[in-house]
């Protein structure tokens, strides 16, 4: 059977970014910049910053002017799925546009987390237009570290 | 001789040249410019930037927004895994009309936007004509 209500899937862990990251380096290095820096490259909206630690993950996201209750964060499993909708930027009646960069409309944004993430421990906070979204890594998961005895 | 000025020229050019450095990286803002009667409203995403991070100028008529983002700071033993904004400084600018009347700016930031109203000077606002009859 289908699952119809499966959300749409962004090709997009934090595994992923590691290696663009990689890409990015090399292309530097190489000193051939044919392709545009990854912070001119249009990405899948919102841009994230991730950081990771064995305690959990770190995510921002970059949503200037954004009301937080348009705003969705969920977790399944090991699935973090972003998703909201922007400002309306329907011009007023007698307004002219003459430019629009920012970016309008819906967004969802699926995260594979390296680990299974217990949905009620996830905070966020905003701040100055960046999500904070704090997923802490269940104590049962955590990695253990082994110590090696003196022989 | 003239070859001698000419090279030295060239260089100061290159010198005058922006760059971007590492403690120092500067991000052109998305921008949405609207108008109406009364004003020119200019909307600044200017992510990670508070109030006081945020500096307006104009000068010959030529309107520099600055912002520094202060976001992006890692969590104490986090490391950062995957990357696709950075964090610097936004800086902009816009060449203003004289039809503008600048000492009548105002400026607001609010959750990583700045809005600027722009208004118009008195002299140059559409007017409606009443047609006598």
């Amino acid at each position: 059977m289908f699952d119809l209500t499966q959300v749409q899937r962004d090709p997009w862990s934090i595994f992923d970014g590691l290696e663009s990251l990689q890409e990015d380096f090399n292309q530097a290095l190489s000193g051939w910049g044919r392709q545009a820096p990854w912070y001119r490259r249009r990405m899948a909206f919102p841009p994230l910053n991730v950081w990771s630690s064995n305690d959990g993950v770190v995510i921002d996201a970059e949503l200037p002017g954004t009301d937080t209750k348009d705003v969705d964060i969920s977790v399944t499993g090991s699935e973090l799925t972003l998703r909201g909708r922007l400002g309306d930027e329907t011009p007023r009646e007698g307004e002219t546009v003459h430019r629009r960069e920012r970016a309008t409309g819906e967004f969802v944004r699926t995260l594979q987390l390296p680990f299974r993430a217990n949905a009620a421990d996830v905070t966020a906070a905003y701040k100055n237009g960046i999500l904070r979204i704090t997923v802490p890594r269940a104590e049962e998961d955590k990695p253990h570290k082994i110590f090696i005895e003196a022989g | 001789m003239n070859e001698d000025k000419h090279v030295q020229k060239a260089e100061e050019a290159t010198l005058e040249q922006p760059r971007d450095t590492r403690t120092d990286t500067i991000f052109v803002p998305e921008v949405d410019i609207t108008e109406d009667a009364e004003s020119i409203y200019l909307r600044a995403s200017v992510p990670g930037a508070d109030r006081d991070a945020v500096d307006i100028s104009v000068e010959n008529n030529v309107l520099t927004l600055e912002a520094q983002s202060r976001a992006g700071t890692p969590p104490a033993g986090y490391e950062l895994v995957g990357q696709e904004y950075g964090v610097g400084k936004f800086r902009r600018s816009f060449t203003l009309s004289d039809q503008v009347d600048v000492p009548g700016i105002k400026a607001r930031v609010a959750h990583g936007l700045l809005e600027l109203t722009i208004p118009k000077r008195e002299e140059v606002k559409t007017r409606k004509i009443a047609i006598e009859a």
